[in-house]
């Protein structure tokens, strides 16, 4: 159990301040980097609570594909962060204040809370040892249960390929594009033409 | 373990239907010729939004609950569905013309109407915080999409722009407010909370009642009542007006049908704690309404303000329907605003048609002053704008005056005596803006002509409106009738 | 004491000889694919390739290692100093890393994990981190250029391989690894019924190990040498250990995925004679054969060629893939999961 403990709190001491650097990190590069080490920690972490097939998805979707893309994009844009932190005083006072009463109203709030009677009666998906690998009773719920979100976000996600495509896509008529299938049909009957050439008196 | 089953689909038919219809039109657009595939999958659309009507109205009487009880239809879900269905085609057959004149004919943008309204009907049939969450985002995400579908103008981009990130932090109010609520009862389902809601009689802590609040500040975004409203003016003005009209109809009554759904459903119980906040933001959008339209020119920017004023008397019904305790009371609330919701339909695509009739010279204008002289150049026209801006002043005997007469009856009978008088000062100061449009179009001096042609479809689209609004107090039966099933759905447990 | 050493200290050793065991053999395994690499490629040139250190120039590999070694670490004066040392690191440990959960025989496996295909999946998905990072921190063009060809490349071949793991999980029924090849000792290698997908699947990994036909990140002519042309001495060591670990990396899933792993071809008597290792390295040998005849002879694609094949074509095929091998296991009812779990 000592080893669990200390993985869990190394899991999380670096998450943490994983994230803090994200916000503050000089170079935007740099944060970049720091939330994919945040990503990878969470992942840790998920693995600590057993649910690995979370964790590997963790790191598939967010690290492996969300953040290249974030990475690309910082990478190619050249932000001028003295720029960006140009208002950033200006702005402090008020800012702050609002931060100040969120986290006010958040102590009131968390100071009073509640919980509903009898809440673990409402619970979709009541946590019972399973004698399945978590992969098999996530599919099981996913699919069964929850198959109208799964679906809903589906569409979401056309949708949002839909969007992107059609505010990005420009036909370009001048652009000369290959075409593999008439390549591939050309024959060479076509285009050549085989002489025989007796020597000495030319084509 | 056997594999598991899936749920009922019948109840989802319709929603199921336009998904499928959706991703076929889009192969249809994908796979047809170039040259005219943007008309052809207009027409296919507005024929799969009509046939969807009838799926949807299968439902006649009852309530069924479907896909682990995320799903709900019953008859208050088919009123809202066929007004939205109804509203979503007409922008189609609106936007044909305008989408040429433009350049921007391109056939995604019949789909994405589709799909807003697939996302428009999963939130009006939402029954789980989840499921109204997805619904919510469907459309929205469809709907910034055509707000910039003019991309090459830094308008239209704006407005999409604006719409998103604003629309992105209301999901995130919406999606705060849900995860106090969660937190507190431990699902999200409207039944079990309703239930849980009922056994507390009122009383709750203090984390519930700031979730409702974010709720409701998430979802009073979507309708664009004050406080929320910053986005409305500048994204109706910067919108093609096809996507405006759409925007000022179809969206804002779904997002209508989910604030009922919401309020009324799971929080039932909870009048007491949000009544008041219903009450301020219904006050607050009449005022404005009434009072920043005035100083516009643009016609556009005018029906913005208009359309947060309409918000603010439907939400009266609503904060009727707040009255916990009294059923009948309730029920009364919410009818009222359906009719309200109804009416605002008709008058708004009407003249939302008229407005796509401003062309000079086949450009689209949209000043006020291009009205001048439509009376001696189309009186036609000019006509039945007049009638139009009638209606929405709420002069007698036309349909708006009916569905405020309907919203204020309803206040007066839940003793709500200072909304109904603000709203009745309110539409005063209102009618001096929907009045001086018809002034500008009878008595002022003509400038250039605006163009005459007039196509087959929108001659219908006016006459319809017309005569709906004009005729409405002789045979208003169909829509109180539905109205009135459409509540009963609400109210019988 | 005694206790603390058997629970606490014990373990610790056993795991880090367990890494060692896998490590050194690795590594060996890399110098001497490079020489095999130069071999073979002589050959098919009708060259002799490295023959004058050692016998048939068997102590090549280490000889260039240790000009390696000894060579002087430059970094360029605009470089993001951190960032550029940390990009051969992460690459080579990746590579190292994703071997953990690898099964050379049955049993034989430092982490048999139940998700180890994803883990798999997610390392390697990972590798482009390393360019990433190494062509930003460079400050040199044709670094960075190299780079952004590289990350979207690997992003985008990773997609069809991503689905045709699913096919594969789909007929074995388990995310483990050792249960995949146990799967494939009771039917038959998953080439025979996923031929199409095998196939697609290889020609990724060399999409995704960028290695010749798809070496356009590295594009001598176009690039000089891609993302790692500022690196040099053991930086640039780690960069070239860490893409030839991966190749055998590549080259060991695909073996696990449809070549049955460790299992003998026939399990009759000659064949079964050799143990499981044994078969599994001799599978191993031969699909890095392929990657060497491979850059023999083909030609480097075009970039716009290399998205469309992976985009227009593999993710199509492989997406219709899902689908089909989904519902052959499911109309003829032969779903391995649903079979365990009904006998259960």
């Amino acid at each position: 159990m000592i080893i669990q403990g200390l993985a869990f709190y190394m899991f999380a001491a670096i998450t943490v301040a994983a994230g803090v650097m994200v916000i503050s990190a000089r170079n935007p590069v740099h944060s970049v980097l720091f939330l994919i080490l945040a990503f990878f920690n969470s992942a840790g972490l998920f693995v600590l609570m057993g649910a690995e097939f979370l964790a590997m998805i963790l790191v598939v979707v967010y690290v492996g594909a969300v953040a290249v893309l974030f990475m690309f994009v910082v990478m190619m844009l050249d932000i001028s962060l003295a720029e960006m932190r140009a208002g950033f005083l200006q702005y402090l006072p008020l800012g702050a204040m609002i931060g100040f009463v969120l986290v006010m109203e958040l102590g009131i709030i968390g100071g009073s809370w509640v919980i509903a009677d009898n809440v673990d009666k409402n619970f979709v998906a009541p946590i019972v040892a399973m004698k399945t690998t978590n992969t098999e009773a996530l599919g099981n719920m996913l699919y069964t249960h929850y198959v109208y979100y799964f679906q809903a976000a589906g569409m979401i996600l056309l949708v949002a390929m839909i969007g992107a495509i059609v505010l990005t896509h420009r036909k370009r008529p001048d652009a000369r594009k290959q075409n593999i299938g008439d390549q591939v049909s050309r024959h060479p009957s076509d285009t050549l033409e085989i002489k025989k050439v007796s020597s000495g008196s030319g084509v | 373990m056997p594999l598991a089953t899936l749920p009922t689909l019948t109840p989802a038919l319709p929603e199921i239907f336009l998904a499928i219809a959706s991703m076929l039109l889009l192969m249809l657009g994908v796979f047809s010729s170039e040259e005219n595939n943007t008309r052809t999958v207009s027409y296919a659309s507005v024929l799969v939004l009509i046939v969807a009507i009838p799926f949807v109205g299968l439902v006649t009487e009852g309530r069924t609950v479907t896909f682990g009880g995320a799903f709900v239809t019953d008859t208050f879900a088919v009123y809202i569905k066929a007004l939205v269905l109804v509203s979503a085609a007409t922008a189609i057959i609106m936007s044909k013309d305008y989408l040429k004149i433009q350049g921007i004919e391109r056939f995604e943008f019949p789909v994405l109407i589709v799909l807003a309204t697939l996302g428009m009907m999963m939130m009006i049939s939402a029954n789980d915080l989840i499921a109204l969450y997805l619904g919510l985002e469907l459309q929205s995400l469809s709907l910034y999409v055509i707000a910039s579908f003019q991309r090459d103008s830094a308008r239209s981009a704006e407005a999409g722009l604006k719409y998103f990130v604003l629309g992105a932090l209301a999901s995130g109010l919406l999606l705060y407010g849900m995860s106090m609520i969660y937190g507190f009862a431990g699902t999200t389902s409207f039944d079990t909370l309703a239930n849980i809601f009922h056994d507390a009689h009122g009383h709750v802590s203090v984390g519930v009642i700031v979730g409702i609040v974010f709720m409701l500040a998430g979802l009073a975004f979507k309708v664009s009542a004050v406080p929320f409203h910053m986005w409305t003016p500048d994204v109706y003005e910067g919108a093609p007006t096809p996507v405006t009209a759409l925007f000022a109809v179809a969206p804002k009554i779904a997002a209508m049908g989910l604030f009922i759904r919401v309020m009324v459903g799971p929080f039932g119980e909870l009048g007491a704690q949000w009544q008041q906040i219903i009450i301020f933001i219904s006050v607050a959008s009449m005022l404005l309404g009434a009072f920043a339209a005035i100083n516009q020119t643009n016609i556009k920017r005018l029906m913005a303000y208009s359309s947060i004023g309409h918000m603010g008397y439907a939400l009266i019904g609503l904060a009727v329907a707040g009255t916990a305790g009294d059923a009948a009371l309730q029920a009364l609330g919410v009818q009222s605003m359906l009719i309200y919701l109804g009416i605002y339909m008709f008058m708004n695509i009407g003249t939302f048609a008229c407005i796509l009739l401003m062309k000079r010279d086949g450009r689209m204008v949209e000043g006020i002053d291009d009205l001048a002289g439509l009376s001696k150049s189309n009186p036609g026209l000019a006509m039945i704008l007049s009638i139009f801006m009638f209606s929405m002043a709420g002069i007698p005997p036309l349909a708006g005056f009916l569905g405020k007469l309907y919203v204020f009856q309803a206040a007066i009978q839940a003793e709500l005596y200072a909304l109904a008088v603000i709203g009745v000062l309110a539409s005063v100061v209102g009618a001096y803006y929907y009045i001086r449009i018809i002034k500008v179009m009878y008595f002022d001096d003509p400038v250039d002509e605006l163009d005459r042609g007039i196509s087959l479809e929108m001659k219908a689209i006016l006459v319809v409106t017309g005569v709906v609004i004009v005729f409405f107090v002789f045979y208003p039966v169909p829509l109180l009738t539905g109205a009135e099933s459409a509540t009963a759905a609400l109210f019988h447990k | 004491m005694v206790e603390f050493w058997w629970t606490y200290i014990w373990p610790v050793i056993w795991i880090l000889l367990q890494i060692l065991a896998i490590v050194v053999p690795l590594l060996v395994g890399v110098a001497y694919l490079t020489y095999a690499e130069r071999k073979v490629i002589a050959a098919m040139h009708l060259r002799r390739g490295p023959n004058v250190v050692g016998v048939y120039g068997l102590l090549q590999p280490i000889a260039d290692g240790m000009k390696l070694f000894f060579k002087e670490t430059v970094i360029p004066s605009g470089a993001n100093r951190i960032v550029f040392v940390m990009a051969p690191m992460i690459t080579f440990s990746l590579a190292l890393v994703a071997w953990a959960v690898i099964p050379l025989g049955d049993g034989l496996v430092v982490a048999d994990i139940n998700v180890g295909i994803l883990y798999l999946f997610a390392i390697s998905s990972l590798g482009v981190y390393g360019v990433l990072m190494a062509g930003w921190a460079s400050n040199s063009k044709y670094a960075f250029l190299g780079a952004l060809r590289s990350a979207a490349q690997m992003v985008s071949y990773e997609i069809s391989m991503g689905f045709i793991i699913i096919t594969v999980l789909i007929v074995a029924g388990s995310l483990n690894l050792s249960d995949i090849v146990n799967a494939q000792k009771e039917s038959v290698w998953f080439i025979i019924p996923l031929f199409p997908m095998a196939v697609i699947f290889f020609i990724s990994t060399l999409a995704e190990t960028n290695r010749h036909p798809f070496d356009l990140p590295e594009a001598e002519a176009e690039l000089v040498a891609g993302y790692f042309v500022e690196y040099s001495s053991m930086t640039f060591a780690l960069f070239f250990l860490g893409e030839y670990a991966n190749m055998i990396l590549m080259a060991g899933m695909t073996t696990i995925l449809f070549f049955g792993g460790w299992l003998p071809p026939f399990d009759i008597a000659p064949f079964n004679w050799l143990p499981g290792p044994i078969w599994f390295i001799i599978k191993m040998c031969m699909l890095l054969f392929i990657f060497l005849w491979v850059r023999a002879t083909f030609p480097r694609y075009r970039y716009d060629q290399l998205m469309r094949l992976g985009w227009k074509v593999f993710l199509p095929i492989s997406l219709a893939a899902v689908v089909i091998v989904g519902g052959v296991v499911l109309a003829f009812d032969i779903s391995p999961l649903a079979n365990a779990a009904a006998s259960k």
